[in-house]
């Protein structure tokens, strides 16, 4: 309930058409479903049905500008999308209202900065693009990508390409696709970064360039398929790619090749894993069973957590909250872990660098000792190809 | 208000590389950027527009390959952007640098404000906003990380300084240097970046410039070069561990008692706060 | 406008004591002058008389002190002004000032003022065999360094950072002392000043005997950084990463446009070492030197390296210490 403070809120109409023609707002009927199962609900934080009705309130009136609370805390794990019952898109609508924020300034502290990041040296992390390769170091032959008529291109992404730990998920996924006798090549220093950052701030007119130099990139390479190793990426490239590509997840490619035969898992048995499915690969993508299939080819015994699938919590890491000091990662990582430890499995594997970035960073908050891994490195493990 | 916006375009550090035989300095395959306190200038002074009106213009002195950074300004907000480019300008030090900037400005009619960054990432040394002043006969204010219009002619500038923080009242015309991160920069608008890849960029060359053929580029440089040698390194030990953060905490805590550290006096009960932005 | 009038050092007073870095400059002023067979002379502009006595113990052969009451502040014009008039009355031949932000402020203007050439933020300056005054300064990109001359103008006009030159001790012998007494009055003043809030905290890095230094891998958490530095009675510095990433202020900035620091220990925490900033902690008794990437420049700038996340690492280290 607004205070006796709070500004007079102003429709406009002009407002209400554009959100009516870039999303699917009309369809909300404020039934709430959203707000109620979004992670991020409690304490009143993030108010999802309250945005996507705020949306059509305008500030042509100074003093009038509803404020919009917890737009920019959201993860776009999309659990609301899962819930509504209208089939909204809630995702998008969250995006529209971001892309409203910058084309008026107004936007949180921290992000101005990020983006500029990603405009002026191609990634998040403020990385040269000369130190690109760098996670190539010890690979060789096909594995390092040396295919050259290969058709298939191994999409790294910046966080595989920069992040140490991440970079070993890299050299699994390489290796593994060597040794599955799959031709690919790496765009190496050439590589551009997706765009899923500001595609999810609601920078779309990044995305789209980004999106277009990587689709001329690709179409000079003749490139037919393009294989991702961040479910972020993967989404970003399905969304931006011209439809020639096909784009998969490394976990589907692997899936593949494991029940055609041409990977062969036997080495190296995984003990009692839990599966945390990320949500740009599960919830937004439907991807949930081939990374199982891969744990367990690789003797995972697989325990499922309470929220799964469809249902799984997010790591807190989307949305643009990778690279902000923002409470939302470390609650979510936080209870995520709890949640993972008690399935009692001693191992928390997931398929996404930002998850596992996340639950690293909320292991050392709790007691006893929870491995966290990569599919791939578990894969890689047991097809004695180690990382 | 017509303010002018002097912005630089610099390499980007960690990719210059120093070949030590010539003693040269790599920049093949150097990627190259507008210096990040020029464009906290350029957010300054669009901000000042926002609440005061007025036109801002960029003005840069450097190579044709500097055109392309002058859109990015144009896409952030800038109303339009001029070069000073001439063989003749280049090998300038700050004397030069700061003459063809005003002459730049001149060229312009004038501004009521200039404003800079106060330094430039490639080994800047702030001294060209002082002398463009000087040249100009403006008013100055360095090291700014706030600014204010509190009334007709006057410029209030916060300066931030080692001990403080100072507000001062000077008169416009002036000239304004200010600090990396005082602001967020707005990020570009890509409409506007579609529409600033077209936009035409005021190339103006040394006779177009006008002034002393004698105050410009080397000619105009008091200062010259005169060698060039290696910076030689105290040795190191070079030891790297890999441990635990156990066993890496209780190693370093070794190699700290060996320094003297903690110093044997306990330090006072609670640390200060943290100085952060 | 031609010497020899001697090599002059601008002494920047604030409230009731001289900026180190122009007590520095006086140090190593002396073998210049002596090099290159000229007076040394310390140049202050001050409110009261007192002050320029002060600086008539740090080895100059004369000291000249600009008094009067409106000299309590800094103001471009006036300063300018005073010194311009003095130059060209003297003449001298190297006119050094300290880098501070007024230093810089003055030292930028005045150069133009005189059309003569200035060699800003040197590292170090000698007088070559020619009898010309050398500064060094760092070549774009470190490993190298510029040596620049001014060959014809005059004075060459020299600015030094804070802490590159050691700090001396006052000594027993006490320069000749003049005083002079210019007129300045309220229209003189190019500024008004509106207000003056002092800072709560004036570290100074570079008399810091122990750092702690942030760079991209603290996240920006500089909590643990802040711990460890009081546990370890020194203060925290970060990396141009950091600062511009506006984890911290810009005042902590080590390296090559931030401060210059000698420390006898300095622990350096997720920087991957860039040139940029290991020029300012190079100088450093001892680094410790903490990073996930085996393969990070910093481990060749340091004595012990440590591969690893610095965050339970430091935290550790923090309550290992707290034991002792």
């Amino acid at each position: 309930m607004p205070g006796p403070e709070a500004k007079p809120l102003r429709w406009d109409d002009g407002l209400w058409e554009e959100l009516a023609r870039s999303t699917d707002a009309p369809l909300c009927y404020q039934c709430g479903s959203c707000t109620a199962t979004c992670p991020l609900a409690e304490g009143g934080k993030l108010n999802v049905r309250q945005l996507v009705r705020l949306g059509g309130f305008g500030d042509g009136v100074k003093g009038s500008g509803p404020e919009l609370p917890g737009l920019w805390s959201c993860t776009t794990c999309a659990q609301c999308n899962a819930g509504c019952p209208r089939g909204v898109d809630v995702v998008e609508v969250i995006r529209y209202l971001r892309a409203r924020g910058w084309r008026r300034n107004d936007v949180p502290p921290g992000l101005r900065p990020l983006l500029w990041a990603e405009f002026q040296d191609g990634n998040p992390y403020r990385m040269p693009p000369s130190q690109r390769a760098t996670w190539t170091r010890g690979l060789s032959g096909a594995a390092a990508g040396s295919t050259d008529g290969a058709t298939t291109v191994l999409y790294v992404g910046c966080t595989s390409s920069y992040d140490p730990r991440a970079q070993r998920t890299a050299r699994a996924v390489a290796r593994l696709l060597a040794a599955a006798g799959v031709p690919f090549r790496l765009l190496g220093n050439e590589e551009l970064c997706c765009g899923e950052t500001p595609r999810a701030l609601g920078v779309d007119g990044m995305f789209r360039e980004l999106s277009a130099r990587t689709s001329e990139q690709l179409r000079k390479l003749g490139t037919s398929r393009v294989v991702t190793i961040s479910p972020h990426c993967f989404d970003a490239l399905r969304a931006g790619l011209s439809r020639e590509v096909e784009v998969l997840h490394y976990s589907q490619l692997l899936d593949e090749l494991l029940s055609s035969g041409k990977l062969k898992v036997g080495g190296e048995r995984a003990g009692t894993v839990t599966y945390h499915d990320p949500c740009y690969l599960g919830r937004h993508h439907g991807v949930y069973d081939p990374p199982r299939r891969l744990l367990e080819s690789a003797g995972a015994k697989l325990v499922e957590m309470p929220r799964s699938r469809r249902w799984a919590l997010c790591c807190g890491g989307g949305g643009g909250n990778m690279w902000r000091e923002s409470e939302a990662e470390g609650r979510l990582a936080d209870a995520r872990v709890v949640e993972a430890k008690g399935t009692g499995a001693p191992v928390l594997a997931t398929s996404c660098p930002f998850c596992v970035t996340c639950f690293q960073g909320a292991e050392g908050a709790g007691k006893g000792r929870l491995e966290i891994v990569d599919v791939a490195e578990v894969v890689a493990r047991a097809a004695g190809v180690p990382g | 208000m017509r303010t002018v916006v002097c912005l630089k375009v610099v390499p980007r550090p960690e990719e210059v590389r120093v070949d030590t035989e010539t003693k040269t300095l790599d920049r093949s395959g150097v990627r190259s950027v507008v210096n990040p306190s020029d464009l906290t200038a350029l957010e300054i002074a669009l901000a000042l527009r926002d609440r005061h009106g007025g036109r801002v213009t960029v003005l840069s002195m450097g190579p044709p390959s500097f055109v392309p950074y002058l859109r990015v300004a144009l896409a952030v907000g800038a109303d339009d952007a001029v070069l000073l480019s001439d063989r003749a300008f280049g090998g300038a030090d700050t004397l030069a640098t700061s003459y063809t900037l005003a002459q730049g400005v001149r060229a312009l009619g004038g501004a009521e404000l200039v404003v800079c960054g106060d330094e430039s990432s490639d080994g800047g040394t702030s001294q060209v906003p002082p002398g463009l002043a000087e040249w100009l006969g403006y008013a100055q204010a360095t090291y700014v990380d706030r600014l204010e219009l509190p009334g007709p002619g006057t410029l209030r500038a916060r300066r931030v300084l080692e001990d403080g923080t100072e507000t001062l009242d000077v008169p416009l015309p002036a000239v304004v240097s200010v600090l990396g991160g005082a602001s967020e920069v707005r990020f570009l608008d890509y409409d506007r970046w579609a529409a600033a890849q077209e936009a035409t960029v005021n190339v103006i060359d040394a006779s177009a410039l006008g002034g002393d053929p004698g105050a410009i580029g080397l000619k105009g440089s008091p200062t010259v070069v005169a060698g060039l040698r290696e910076v030689r390194k105290p040795g190191r030990r070079h030891e790297v561990i890999r441990l635990e953060p156990e066993a890496a905490a209780t190693r370093i805590a070794e190699e700290l008692r060996r320094l003297g550290l903690p110093p044997r006096e306990a330090p006072s009960p609670a640390p200060p706060d943290a100085p952060t932005t | 406008m031609t010497g020899p009038g001697g090599v002059w050092v601008y002494a920047e007073r604030r409230g009731t004591a001289f900026r180190p870095v122009s007590l520095e400059i006086l140090g190593r002023a002396r073998g210049v002058a002596d090099a290159l067979g000229e007076r040394l002379v310390a140049l202050t502009a001050v409110p009261a008389e007192g002050a320029v006595h002060d600086l008539a113990r740090f080895g100059a052969d004369e000291v000249v002190g600009l008094v009067h009451p409106l000299l309590d502040r800094y103001d471009t014009r006036v300063h300018t002004d005073l010194l311009e008039r003095e130059v060209r009355a003297g003449a001298p031949s190297v006119l050094f000032l300290g880098a501070s932000r007024d230093g810089q402020d003055l030292a930028g203007r005045l150069a133009v003022r005189l059309r003569t050439g200035l060699t800003a933020h040197v590292t170090s300056v000698e007088v070559d065999p020619g009898h010309r005054l050398v500064g060094w300064v760092p070549g774009f990109g470190g490993g190298i360094e510029a040596g620049i001359v001014c060959p014809d103008r005059r004075p060459a006009i020299v600015t030094v950072r804070p802490g590159v030159f050691p700090l001396p001790a006052a000594g027993a012998a006490r320069s000749a002392v003049r005083l002079v007494r210019p007129t300045i009055e309220a229209g003189s003043f190019g500024s008004r000043r509106v207000a003056f809030e002092p800072k709560g905290d004036t570290t100074d890095l570079t008399r810091s005997d122990v750092l702690v230094v942030g760079g991209r891998g603290t996240d920006g958490e500089f909590g643990r950084l802040q711990q460890l530095a009081h546990r370890l009675g020194g203060e925290v510095g970060a990396t141009r990463v950091a600062t511009d990433a506006g984890w911290i202020d810009r005042d902590r900035m080590i390296g090559q446009t931030g401060v210059v620091t000698h420390p006898k220990v300095a622990v350096i925490l997720g920087a991957s070492g860039a040139v940029q900033f290991t020029v300012g902690i190079e100088k450093a008794g001892f680094v410790i030197a903490v990073n996930r990437d085996p393969d990070a420049p910093i481990f060749d700038a340091a004595d012990l390296g440590v591969v690893g996340d610095l965050a339970p690492i430091v935290d550790r280290l923090v309550k290992v210490l707290e034991g002792a």
